[in-house]
């Protein structure tokens, strides 16, 4: 099964996510975190740490890999969060000279590593971000990580079991495929 | 504690004037902290954020205070969390802060409206 997770800055995406993969009384799973954030500069060393806090006692082994997730070699699981995509398509699409790769190239990227873990699992959870919904006077380079992320999100989106926008913590449904969804439930019992 | 948010300009106030008419409404943009833990109801509460983020105050307590001294409070606020990062750091922090604040009183609150085109969709109802 797989499950997008959107929503805005500080919507508490994360931990709804957390909680649904590893469910209301599993708390010894072995559940796979991959994190594509890229410790750079000390506000987002301290982003890491809060989010480390955050999955402490719930289970997950981290993996950290910032691009190229299909190399990535997956042990076994019982299910795994991807933490997220607007970081993964921003470490995929901008190159170390500032210069961008493909849009295309990058989405299909970014999507052939989704399918590498969506073939490694049963319980897929994939973090993403609204970025769409403001608008700034972008640059050029931002008008386009702002179209491949709209891309991404789409083509996810379509063979997604559930897709999950939250909003202030509170899951508000997009869409779910029936018959997944009560399986689903299940399982959080 | 009740919440009404969304996007900016969405007939917000508008709305929770038609449900709860006989409310008095402070404004956020320019209310002081003895007005925020005492009036039935705030509008503008991102700029209250934001303003205390500006003068460089604390606001890691400012959910849990809320509860403790205002829990019957009607709460307006924009949701700022949906575009791309801002360069400008405290502009990061307000977005991000004011999404911690207003997760953590959405946990607390009874019920949660979220307009959108002036229209209020209830998702969450204790």
């Amino acid at each position: 099964m797989i499950h997008l997770v959107t929503g805005g800055s500080g919507s508490g995406k994360s931990e709804y996510a957390e909680n649904w993969l590893t469910g209301r009384n599993k708390k010894d799973g072995t559940y796979i975190y991959i994190a594509t954030m890229q410790p750079y500069t000390e506000e987002t060393m301290k982003k890491i740490e809060r989010h480390h806090r955050l999955r402490a006692g719930k289970g997950f082994r981290t993996l950290e890999k910032y691009t190229d997730l299909s190399e990535l070699e997956i042990p076994k699981n019982q299910g795994i969060l991807l933490e997220c995509i607007s970081n993964l398509v921003a470490n995929e699409l901008y190159r170390e000279d500032g210069t961008l790769n493909d849009l295309k190239e990058t989405k299909e990227k970014v999507l052939a590593g989704v399918r590498r873990l969506s073939n490694s699992t049963t319980r897929l959870v994939i973090v993403t971000n609204e970025v769409n919904a403001d608008v700034n006077g972008y640059s050029e380079e931002t008008e386009k990580y702002r179209e491949c992320i709209g891309m991404v999100n789409q083509s996810i989106a379509e063979f997604a079991d559930i897709v999950t926008e939250v909003v202030y913590g509170i899951p508000v449904c997009i869409r779910k495929e029936q018959k997944k969804y009560e399986e689903y439930k299940k399982n959080m019992e | 504690m009740i919440m009404i948010i969304g996007g900016a300009y969405q007939g917000k106030l508008a709305f929770a004037k038609k449900i709860y008419p006989d409310v008095t409404w402070a404004d956020g943009a320019v209310c002081t902290e003895e007005e925020l833990y005492s009036c039935e109801g705030i509008y503008h509460f991102h700029q209250y954020i934001e303003r205390k983020i500006k003068e460089g105050e604390p606001i890691d307590d400012l959910a849990e205070e809320l509860i403790r001294k205002n829990p019957e409070l009607i709460l307006i606020t924009d949701e700022i969390g949906y575009g791309i990062v801002p360069v400008d750091r405290m502009e990061r922090e307000y977005r991000e802060q004011t999404g911690r604040v207003c997760t953590r009183l959405a946990a607390y609150s009874e019920k949660v409206y979220r307009v959108m085109c002036g229209i209020g969709q209830v998702i969450k109802e204790v």
